[in-house]
């Protein structure tokens, strides 16, 4: 009977401790789930949480503090999160915060991120819907992948088209197989480098006389060291000074006088302003001027009487004959 | 159809074993419990199958890391290993290997017990003399079974995940505390209780087949070892069909 006690005992802790590491095990994994700890639910409105679903955890700088309770889809473009949080949060999290969907490490589950905005708000309360922060999420980065593809694919196209286009160029490929090009190129390099030579020889040439001309060698160095050359030329220039001065002074004097003509002439005053007004006066002079070509015209003609006249024709002659005498020597 | 005759003894098999459950839960649910023998078969079917259940899940547990490691190094996941041993353990290793060890050790005695009981006719004895032996033997060593088979497979995971503990250690440093958070992090309650309701059913089948093949020998002394034999092979084949059913019920009550 006491060997049956003892086989009893055994059994009891047996089990016991089997029940005990239930219970353990159990208690660990909802505690993990904080199936146990006071809860408060607040909402997230999100357009996109990329494969979010209820119970992925929900993290304040790194910190687990609760789990998605329920994604509900609204309407094409709003997800609503509910989220439980632990009630200690209640003290830390505010009003403003923005919730975002991240990954835990490269290929893991999704979390939700609540973001603190350093800006003053009140606490968070329950029931509180709090707003998304716009994520750059995979898809949106592939789509704009796709759309460099895209671009890449037009840029390559356009290479193969101007790769072709330089193949197909005669041009280009009798430029790359003409053999004397090499040469022509080899010839040219070579008066290039003989003309270099003679530039080089130039060059020295010419800082030869430059040296000369420093030292007062030659005409130009003369010029350039000739003190008194300087002096004469400054002296020149002074009097060209002068010289314009008075041409200035007669400029002047010849405006006032310009000037008195003029106000005669608008005042109507002296001979200029008759001259140059009076249509009488004008005719008459015109008249005068007939005259005067009709006088000499006469004259003329009375000259030439006189040289057939018989006692003026010996000096007229005599000059003839001087006149070629002159020609002919 | 030289496969029928053996199609229909299969069958006829099927139909007795369902028999011998109905009659099972009848005789349990009467009155006049053996109480005091079923605790003396739960301390020699549990207690007595700690030492061997111990031993193999240690080993499972640290085998598994070992056998895991260069898979999930080669991944770049080596910080995974507790979590994927642990979920491989508590989900399905755990409960599978301890209720085939617990087959191989308990439905094979059983088998013999009560097979020898038959041919030596002390199964008739007992019923001229008064004593219900379907209560006496069967009701009690299939409950025994039934109530122990989870206790063991909660010690034989604890135990497992220590050799696991132990096989991440060979290799890298990882404290005990980190392991035991990574573990109860990587694990829900839809892992568990699910893995802990199917050891029932387990340890029920191992009890009720054990206790069929052995009531119902035949052919002398070795018509004992015949059912001591097939007594444990179709546990395990129960085992995995009933494992195959609970992964189904469970994906249907446990939307996850």
């Amino acid at each position: 009977m006491a060997k049956r006690t003892i086989d009893n005992l055994k059994l009891g802790i047996f089990v016991l401790t089997a029940l005990a590491l239930l219970i353990l095990f159990l208690y660990m994994l909802g505690r993990n789930q904080s199936i146990f700890s006071k809860r408060f639910e607040i909402k997230a409105h999100f357009e996109n949480v990329g494969g979010l679903i209820a119970g992925n955890n929900v993290r304040v700088s790194g910190i687990v503090v609760g789990i998605v309770e329920e994604v509900a889809l609204v309407n094409d473009t709003l997800v609503v999160v509910t989220i439980a949080l632990d009630d200690e949060m209640r003290t830390v999290l505010r009003k403003n915060a923005l919730a975002s969907i991240g990954t835990d490490g490269l290929i893991g589950n999704r979390v939700v991120n609540l973001l603190p905005v350093r800006e003053p708000a009140p606490l968070i309360e329950p029931g509180d819907i709090i707003q998304a922060q716009k994520d750059v999420s995979t898809e949106e980065m592939l789509r704009t992948l796709d759309q460099t593809n895209k671009n890449v694919l037009v840029i390559s196209r356009g290479l193969i088209e101007t790769i072709g286009r330089i193949n197909k160029s005669s041009q280009l490929a009798a430029l790359l197989d003409d053999e004397s090009l090499s040469q022509n190129l080899g010839a040219a390099l070579a008066n290039l480098r003989r003309a270099t030579g003679q530039a080089d020889a130039t060059m020295q040439d010419l800082h030869a006389v430059v040296v000369g001309v420093r030292n007062g060698e030659g005409s130009v160095g003369a010029l350039l060291r000739d003190t008194s050359f300087a002096y004469e030329l400054n002296q020149t220039v002074r009097k060209l000074q002068t010289v314009e001065d008075q041409a200035d002074l007669l400029a002047q004097d010849m405006r006032t006088l310009v000037q008195g003509v003029e106000s005669d002439l608008r005042r109507g005053q002296g001979p200029v302003r008759l001259l140059l007004t009076d249509s009488l006066a004008a005719a008459r002079v015109q008249r005068t001027l007939g005259n005067l070509e009709e006088g000499t015209a006469r004259f003329s003609e009375d000259m030439e009487a006189l040289k057939h006249n018989f006692l003026f024709r010996r000096y007229f002659r005599k000059l003839e004959k001087q006149k070629k005498k002159a020609g002919g020597e | 159809m030289n496969l029928f005759p053996k199609n229909r003894a299969f069958l006829a098999e099927i139909g007795n074993l369902a028999r011998f459950t109905a009659r099972f839960f009848r005789e349990a649910f009467r009155p006049r419990y053996e109480i005091s023998e079923l605790i003396r078969q739960c301390f020699i079917i549990g207690y007595k199958s700690l030492s061997l259940v111990g031993l193999t899940a240690f080993i499972m547990g640290l085998v598994l890391t070992m056998q895991l490691r260069p898979s999930m190094v080669h991944y770049g996941v080596e910080a995974k290993i507790p979590a994927m041993v642990c979920i491989a353990i508590i989900r399905e290793i755990g409960p599978v290997i301890t209720a085939l060890i617990f087959a191989g050790k308990i439905g094979s005695s059983i088998g013999a017990e009560l097979g020898s009981m038959r041919v030596t006719e002390q199964i008739d004895a007992m019923e001229v003399s008064g004593t219900n032996p379907f209560k006496y033997l069967v009701v009690t060593r299939t409950l025994a079974a039934t109530l122990m088979l989870p206790v063991l497979v909660v010690l034989a995971d604890a135990i497992s995940l220590y050799g696991s503990y132990l096989g991440v250690n060979i290799y890298s440093v990882l404290s005990l505390r980190l392991f035991i958070a990574q573990v109860i992090e990587n694990l829900a309650y839809y892992d568990a209780i699910p893995a802990f309701v199917k050891t029932f059913f387990f340890g029920f089948a191992v009890g009720i087949v054990g206790c069929f093949k052995g009531y119902y020998s035949t052919k002398g002394t070795e018509g004992v070892g015949r059912s001591a034999n097939s007594a444990v092979v179709m546990a395990s084949v129960v085992i995995f069909i009933l494992d195959l059913l609970a992964v189904q019920v469970t994906e249907l009550i446990w939307d996850y």
